[in-house]
């Protein structure tokens, strides 16, 4: 067995797995957090990613041990009590949620796209989807929806920067 | 303001009074997401929901991650379950021993094909076993299922499960499987299972009096659905003899029809709960290892999970329908076609699943929305050595659009004619009728044919 202690969603959580436990299961079947899904288990459709360190990661190509120590982040923990993640308001109102199995690892994606990069033109956004397969929306809704998300985040890092000077 | 916008105005406000305790997260989605009209307007109108933004009531839940879809949910005790695919395409059964799967420690239990009380099933014809019994017909077919306390020993199962195989003659080509001296599939039946013929006017007349005829083999391949979420269920036989299964399937009703066909089980024994599906395009409309899922539950007295990978999604659940497609066309100088003759061969896998459907929905709309007076459309479907082919969006309509549109992109190349004017030359109009003498209402092909026309500037692109 494999000792890990991570941080998900800012709390330190450990657990101790067989050594071939990926990150996915982890999260899955160990802290049952089922929001990352498994849809092909080889890194291909990205229904799993979470974020690690700030990399968007598919969750089920990460070992659980690589994880030990690391930060963490999955779909529950954008939301707070009081209001949804602007990406995961921006998903819902385009329409880009429809089975919505995919919609977790999508928003993922997404929001470590928008951390790093708060003003992402449509190729980026793109590339930066490129790892979430999606057979609904067809993607068009899913880059509304980032493009929308970043213009809110956008907004909001203005208003505190001129709340803090007045 | 008419009564009915009221009384939804007043619960919405209902509605709203309720959200403002902000009772909990996750929170429904807010009620005026909806259009708040009803939508059901008179034809040729154009309603209010084009252009408004329309939420969908489950997606709060979708972009929280709290969705339950089959894999995240875990019962008390629960076993995991794993297939052994043949990974032949055809052939007798001789010899299953399960003995070294059953005495691994972890495995629960095996179940075979000859377990099964009634082994087929299928929503036109029952050909379809859950799990081969005495033969195999693809390679995608199970031959026995493992319920083991993790999915890694019952995957470890499967390697210890022996089946000797007697290979036989296999057919995969459509048309080769067309021919008497081709392999049965299912023998001693003809490999042709069902068929359409649509006549309208006199074909050979109208080639007669055309001016220039044209000709074209159209083709396309099988495709797979790839939902995200794959094939997955969970079967619970309780000790009261009552089956409960969790199903990521469309159709709940037919589903339940099916497993009392197999499980001979009366239908009041059986609850199916239909979870959230992870996309279905068609693919989810019919039941698949879920009878084997119940009979290890029964076995074991356990929940029983079973979720296909992503390998036996391709191989083991349904497809769409490669077709061949012959186009033949008689059409005047001025490019107003007269006859047309269309011959369509559907791939019909190892198993009927939806074909009849898809048939004749191809069948119907192979002409195109054109006006001829004579037509004849044949259209078959056949059995082959290969994955089955079931619904998927559309029931072989994508498959003959694709055809006959570039068929009519050949005629007005033929002829040195813009497409965009052979097709208003031919077009349906309001009260046109179909080859089956169907009378149309709310034609407008031309319509909107010269507004996408108009859009995105054909004008200047031809």
């Amino acid at each position: 067995m494999t000792d890990v202690t991570l941080t998900v969603n800012g709390q330190t959580r450990s657990a101790s797995v067989p050594p071939e436990t990926t990150l996915l299961v982890l999260l899955r079947e160990h802290l049952n957090l089922t929001g990352a899904k498994l849809g092909c288990d080889v890194g291909d459709c990205g229904a799993c990613t979470v974020i690690v360190d700030g990399m968007a990661v598919n969750s089920c190509l990460m070992l659980a041990g690589q994880a030990n120590g690391r930060n963490v982040t999955t779909i529950e923990g954008l939301a707070t009590r009081d209001r949804l993640h602007p990406v995961q308001k921006a998903f819902e109102d385009t329409g880009a949620l429809q089975c919505g199995f995919c919609g977790p690892g999508a928003i993922m994606a997404s929001k470590a796209l928008l951390d790093d990069n708060p003003n992402p033109s449509v190729k980026e956004i793109r590339d930066a989807l490129s790892g979430s397969l999606c057979r609904c929306t067809g993607y068009t809704k899913m880059i509304d929806a980032v493009q929308e998300a970043a213009s809110v985040l956008r907004n909001e890092a203005t208003k505190q920067l001129t709340d803090a000077r007045t | 303001m008419d009564d009915k916008t009221e009384v939804l105005e007043r619960e919405q406000l209902d509605i709203e009074i309720l959200r403002d305790v902000n009772l909990r997260l996750p929170a429904v989605a807010p009620r005026e997401a909806f259009p708040a009209v009803p939508l059901t307007v008179d034809a040729r109108l154009q309603t209010r929901a084009v252009g408004q933004r329309a939420t969908r009531p489950d997606c709060r839940m979708h972009g929280l991650g709290q969705t339950k879809y089959i894999d995240d949910i875990k019962l008390p005790g629960m076993l995991y379950a794993r297939i052994k695919r043949a990974g032949i395409s055809s052939a007798r059964i001789k010899r299953i021993d399960t003995s070294g799967a059953e005495a691994m420690p972890g495995v629960m239990a095996v179940v075979i094909g000859k377990e099964i009380p009634v082994n087929s099933f299928g929503p036109t014809f029952q050909d379809q076993p859950v799990l081969a019994a005495d033969r195999v017909f693809h390679a995608g077919d199970g031959v026995a299922a493992v319920a083991a306390v993790t999915e890694q020993i019952a995957n470890e199962a499967l390697e210890k499960i022996i089946v000797e195989y007697e290979a036989l003659p296999a057919v995969f080509d459509p048309v080769e499987a067309m021919r008497d001296d081709a392999p049965k599939v299912h023998a001693p039946n003809s490999n042709i299972y069902a068929s359409k013929v649509v006549r309208k006017g006199d074909v050979e007349k109208g080639f007669a009096e055309s001016d220039h005829i044209f000709e074209g083999r159209f083709s396309t391949q099988m495709i797979e659905h790839v939902s995200l979420e794959p094939h997955a269920a969970i079967a619970d036989w309780d000790a009261t003899g009552r089956l409960t299964i969790y199903a990521t399937i469309g159709r709940i009703t037919l589903a339940r029809a099916d497993m009392a066909r197999t499980l001979k089980l009366p239908m009041s024994r059986i609850r199916l709960i239909g979870t959230t599906v992870g996309g279905n395009f068609g693919g989810k409309n019919e039941i698949s290892q879920e009878p084997a899922l119940a009979l290890l539950s029964k076995k074991t007295g356990r929940p029983v999970k079973g979720v296909f990978t992503r390998s036996e999604e391709f191989t083991s659940s349904t497809t769409r329908h490669p077709i061949i497609m012959d186009y033949k066309s008689g059409v005047t100088k001025e490019g107003r076609i007269v006859a047309r003759q269309i011959r369509l061969v559907l791939d019909g896998g190892a198993y009927c699943s939806w074909s009849a459907t898809t048939l004749g929905k191809a069948c119907i709309l192979s002409p195109g929305p054109y006006k001829i007076d004579n037509v004849l459309t044949e259209a078959f479907v056949v059995y082959t050595n290969k994955t089955m082919t079931g619904a998927m969006r559309g029931f072989g309509a994508p498959q003959v659009c694709f055809a006959y549109e570039s068929h009519m992109d050949d005629i007005a190349k033929g002829l040195g004619k813009d497409q965009l004017e052979i097709r208003l030359l031919n077009a349906f109009d309001e009260g046109s009728s179909s080859p089956t003498g169907q009378v149309l209402h709310s034609v407008v092909v031309k319509e909107t044919l010269n507004k996408a026309a108009a859009r995105f500037g054909w004008e200047s692109q031809s």
